[in-house]
């Protein structure tokens, strides 16, 4: 179960209105590589994953990914609070406009709405779990996209800490990947599944 | 008695603090300096919280106390008046309750 922290995890504090910017960082909403599929994406595989701590680690990230949503929604939030219809139309914003005025609605930059077919849960330890090493990189990388072409500085400072956040949940991912490892036969760690074929990983 | 947006930069760098130590905690679990660590910072952030309470308005549930009608420093729609506080104060997403990021210094 989860229980609501009235805070955001990281403060976010934008001044400036900016329909533009709001329309590339909402990618991180709902987008193919977003908080909200990262969410998804460990709080589906935890339940079969066959090492309780490495389940315990998917339910913590996958929880500070929910802040972290919050954190991107109330960037987008603060970026359109005070839009004019003049400004409604900023290329990029315009059609999202159209369909939900300042309402946050999960999807990416692109247009493309978000689908749970941007994450996996395959059921196998190994498998999700270079799927997740894979996903902090690709997040790490979207942020620095951002990063490269926004300069508003009050926009910038959640999404440092943001990116930042990416690396340290790798680094977390690798060692529970190297966790499972231990549990398995050091020669045969890719030939079957452990979260299936269990009579293979040790007790 | 401390400022609002003080306190809440406090209890933002002492919950983040817990949050990067919880995850690395979930794989060395046998590290006895950061789990005395540990401890120390979630003492501190649980005072700090009863604190803000007391001054301000809850901020998770188990800061309500339906028992009192809140401080007369809390942002309300009923003050002087009893009333339930787990809605008082700003907004989370709204500027108001991030102002905290505007001031300078760290820890």
């Amino acid at each position: 179960m989860w229980t609501y922290e009235k805070r955001l995890q990281f403060p976010v504090h934008i001044t400036r209105t900016n329909p533009k910017t709001a329309s590339l960082i909402i990618s991180q909403f709902g987008g193919p590589d977003g908080e909200l599929a990262a969410s998804m994406r460990y709080l589906s595989q935890r339940y079969s994953m066959p090492c309780k701590e490495v389940g315990g680690l998917l339910t913590d990230i996958g929880t500070e990914e929910l802040a972290h949503l919050e954190m991107i929604c109330a960037i987008i939030f603060q970026l359109t609070k005070n839009l004019t219809a003049e400004e409604a139309k900023t290329a990029g914003f315009d059609a999202y406009y159209i369909d939900h005025t300042t309402a946050l609605w999960p999807t990416a930059a692109a247009g493309v709405p978000f689908n749970a077919c941007e994450f996996q849960s395959k059921g196998d330890a190994i498998t999700d779990l270079t799927e997740d090493l894979a996903a902090e990189q690709k997040a790490r990388t979207t942020y620095d996209n951002l990063i490269r072409v926004i300069d508003d500085t009050e926009v910038l400072a959640p999404l440092r800490f943001l990116r930042q956040r990416e690396i340290v949940h790798f680094q977390r991912f690798g060692e529970a990947l190297e966790k499972i490892k231990d549990s398995l036969d050091a020669k045969n760690f890719y030939y079957f599944n452990p979260e299936f074929d269990k009579q293979f990983v040790k007790a | 008695m401390t400022d609002r947006n003080t306190m809440l930069k406090q209890i933002s760098e002492t919950s983040f603090l817990l949050d990067d130590m919880r995850l690395y905690l979930d794989t060395h679990p046998l590290d006895e300096n950061a789990m005395e660590q540990y401890g120390d910072y979630q003492e501190k952030r649980r005072q700090l919280l009863k604190e803000y309470a007391e001054q301000f308005e809850p901020l998770t549930c188990d800061c309500i106390r339906p028992e009192k009608s809140g401080s007369g420093r809390t942002i309300t729609e009923y003050p002087g008046r009893k009333h339930w506080t787990w809605s008082d104060g700003p907004i989370p997403w709204d500027l108001e309750a991030n102002a905290c990021a505007t001031m300078k210094g760290g820890r």
